[in-house]
């Protein structure tokens, strides 16, 4: 029985058949791209839970492959690449990657980033009661994950939308960066605050009407994040 | 003296006239030195060939008196007053070709033999009517006065000519400069326009910024090297040779960038300081380019070295990357899919690759920072939150050993590139894991002193012995004791790269058998900013 269908996208033969034996043998479906090109024709015709994705790859490369990916699905995607510069980690996750694993990795730390991208937040707020929010032009409509800010529509990806969900829950509290990290993402995590700094940007992005200048997901500087909610 | 003798004495065209115009340049003394005589003909020649055509113009003047007195004497008889106009006429002929001297003569001459032939009693010096008297002084104030006109006359259009030549050559100047070619030393190419346009024997320019002089011109300038140096340090004007040779400082906004020498020019002193001008316009204006140049050519080969860095670490990494996700799988599966003997094969494999990607990383880290031209991403961070994050990333390495903190409460911030800083922590405290027996503690500390953040890594091993200390920091270095250790030798010569590009040194404290302590400090964030 297949835990989750991967694409796994890297112009490298032997990595690809490295990760097609590896992955295969721990229950995932997996088929494989060359290019982004190919990527891109694949998922068009066909669904996936999770793409691996090269960023150092020839044609459009793994950041353009990424952002194109972001603008039709919120599939989650996972960004492979050698170099473990934080300018790299942010350019990956700005491009709306959920994850980021710097070459060469152990077969564990890969599954283990996969299981924590895949998984969901067990709470979620349909639980709570909480479907849909208006709040001075910003509509967020939990139950399809699509926001509308002054007409305009976006979807959120998975953990967006579970990041979103928790501070929901949770409205006028500070959370502090590891807890955030830790619910959404997973036991494991605790420390990478560029997640959180990329993640919380890109939800400002789509529920902000000023993002530079937010009004509901606002920081407590040294302390974490606070979702404003006007009573 | 006949024309053909005086070109067989190797004088210029310009010498052999008569009436030339050199005696006018003499008239600026302060900057000037003599004329056309070349550099290594004596001096006393010069004066005597002065004396000589000086000698020759007084006996051509004087003979044209002589040459009216006889006529008027002999010949045409008239009275004394027309006589007068005569030497008056004479005199101003004299006056125009020649200079004051001759004229000045010629009025005293004349007025002799106005007085012995053409006042009675005739044949003496005696005046005997005092209406002749007044004549006469009528006569000698008329006739001086008209050579004094005549000569300033003369004087002021040689001056204006002089005056229109110096601007037609500091323009002819003016315009090289601004057309320099680049694939020459701006420098050499204006001393070679100053020889040419200013018509210089010897033209030496000395540019202090890129320490060189250059030399134009159809003579050489034996032993100028040092008089230009020493002209620019001084910012002093040297002459020397009775004034044949000028040095004189190149200034701009009074700092001196560098010094001119030339022989036997002749330029007023406005001209000259407008060509320095014009010259330190010119060196600042290259000197500038070259910056311009060279911070480009820097960027660019940064940017290339930084391209095949990217294109190296991909190519290494991406074999190790199959190796690893190989490797890792099986380690990873349960106990019972392999035996004893496969999974220490594989785990053999497995350390490889882990090795060799350290090395392949130490290496291009390495590569990116050595020689410290690179760009610092620096921001303001707490000291703490750089160890803690350098702790975070030395687990895998250094397992199950006992970490003592001893990070000062209240430390200010810093001003550093943390990525860059968190490395080299990272580097000193494997290097202290490595170097100090399994189980024995390593502190790390952070304190305040004076305006920096001192932190220091300590560990308990076996010590390291002085001359050991100087070379540790060496690339591919590794300590005696560390033969069989793993690694690249390249941790501690990162860490100084790294240090010194933020303008700061690292120091080892070390004691035989006594440990090891490696400190560092970092400079302080400026007051007022904040995160």
């Amino acid at each position: 029985m297949s835990v989750g269908r991967v694409l796994v996208v890297d112009d490298d033969p032997q990595i690809r058949r490295a990760m097609k034996a590896t992955l295969t043998s721990r229950g995932y479906e997996v088929s494989d791209s060359r290019t982004g090109e190919e990527a891109l024709d694949k998922l068009r015709s066909e669904t996936y839970d999770l793409v691996l994705l090269d960023m150092n790859m020839p044609g459009i490369g793994g950041i353009e492959t990424c952002g194109l990916i972001r603008s039709s699905s919120d599939i989650a995607i996972i960004m492979l690449t050698v170099s473990s510069s934080e300018k790299d980690k942010v350019e990956a996750l700005d491009a709306g990657a959920d994850d980021y694993v710097t070459k060469p990795f152990s077969m564990p730390e890969l599954l283990a980033r996969i299981r924590a991208t895949l998984r969901r937040l067990p709470q979620a707020p349909d639980d709570s009661g909480l479907r849909q929010l208006a709040l001075e032009g910003v509509e967020i409509d939990l139950s399809s994950r699509q926001v509308t800010v002054r007409g305009r529509t976006s979807r959120l990806t998975a953990k967006e939308f579970d990041l979103l969900s928790y501070f929901l829950i949770r409205p006028n509290k500070t959370i502090s960066h590891r807890e955030l990290l830790q619910a959404v993402w997973g036991p494991d995590y605790g420390e990478e605050l560029e997640y959180l700094r990329v993640f919380v940007n890109r939800l400002r992005k789509k529920i902000e009407l000023d993002p530079s200048n937010p009004r509901f997901l606002v920081t407590d500087a040294w302390a974490g994040y606070r979702f404003h909610l006007p009573h | 003296m006949n024309r053909s003798e005086v070109l067989k004495s190797g004088s210029s065209i310009k010498g052999i006239l008569p009436w030339g115009h050199h005696e006018v340049r003499t008239r600026y003394p302060s900057l000037m030195v003599t004329l056309a005589e070349s550099n290594n003909r004596p001096i006393s020649e010069s004066v005597l060939q002065k004396v000589a055509r000086l000698t020759l113009r007084l006996l051509l003047a004087l003979s044209l008196i002589a040459a009216i007195t006889f006529v008027f004497v002999r010949h045409i008889h008239v009275n004394a007053t027309s006589v007068g106009f005569f030497y008056l006429v004479a005199i101003l002929v004299i006056a125009t070709l020649g200079g004051l001297v001759e004229a000045t003569v010629s009025s005293i001459f004349a007025m002799l033999c106005f007085n012995f032939f053409f006042f009675p009693p005739i044949g003496t010096f005696t005046i005997a009517d005092p209406q002749n008297w007044v004549a006469l002084f009528a006569f000698l104030t008329t006739a001086l006065t008209a050579s004094q006109l005549s000569a300033r006359l003369k004087r002021q259009r040689k001056e204006a000519q002089d005056r229109q030549r110096e601007m037609e050559r500091l323009y002819v100047l003016s315009r090289a400069i601004l057309l320099t070619d680049i694939t020459q030393p701006t420098a050499k190419q204006i001393a070679q326009q100053i020889a040419n346009a200013f018509e210089c024997p010897a033209v030496a320019l000395y540019d202090r910024s890129a320490n060189e002089v250059y030399l134009a011109g159809p003579e050489a300038f034996p032993n100028i090297d040092g008089k230009l140096r020493e002209s620019t340090i001084r910012s002093s004007v040297i002459r020397e040779k009775a004034e044949e040779i000028l040095i004189t400082p190149i200034r701009l906004g009074g700092e001196p960038i560098g010094s001119l020498a030339l022989t036997h020019a002749s330029l007023s002193d406005a001209a000259l300081q407008s060509m320095l001008n014009l010259v330190a316009v010119g060196l600042e204006k290259a000197r500038a380019q070259e910056e311009v140049n060279r911070a480009q050519v820097a960027r660019q080969s940064e940017e290339l070295k930084s391209t095949l860095l990217d294109a190296l670490a991909h190519e290494f990494k991406t074999p190790l990357t199959s190796i690893k996700a190989v490797t890792t799988d099986l380690l990873s599966n349960p106990e019972e899919s392999l035996s004893q003997q496969q999974r220490g094969l594989v785990a053999i494999a497995d350390e490889g690759a882990d090795r060799l990607d350290r090395l392949v990383t130490e290496a291009i880290q390495l590569a990116r920072i050595e020689g410290g031209k690179f760009q610092l991403n620096r921001e303001i961070h707490f000291p703490s939150s750089l160890i803690s994050a350098a702790l975070r990333q030395t687990n895998s390495l250094t397992d199950g050993r006992d970490f003592k903190l001893q990070v000062e409460n209240d430390l200010p911030l810093v001003f550093v590139d943390a990525q860059l800083i968190v490395l080299m922590i990272v580097h000193l405290i494997d290097n202290a894991a490595k170097y100090s027996r399994p189980g024995s503690p390593i502190v790390i500390g952070a304190k305040a002193s004076e305006k920096r953040v001192v932190i220091y890594v300590t560990d308990q091993g076996p010590g390291i012995s002085e001359d050991e200390q100087s070379r540790i920091f060496d690339k591919f270095y590794r300590g005696s004791r560390g033969q069989h250790l793993k690694g690249s030798g390249m941790g501690l010569a990162i860490a100084r790269e790294i240090i010194r590009a933020h303008g700061e040194e690292i120091l080892v404290r070390s004691n035989p058998d006594q440990g090891s302590e490696f400190c560092f400090s970092l400079p302080i964030a400026p007051v007022g900013s904040s995160e």
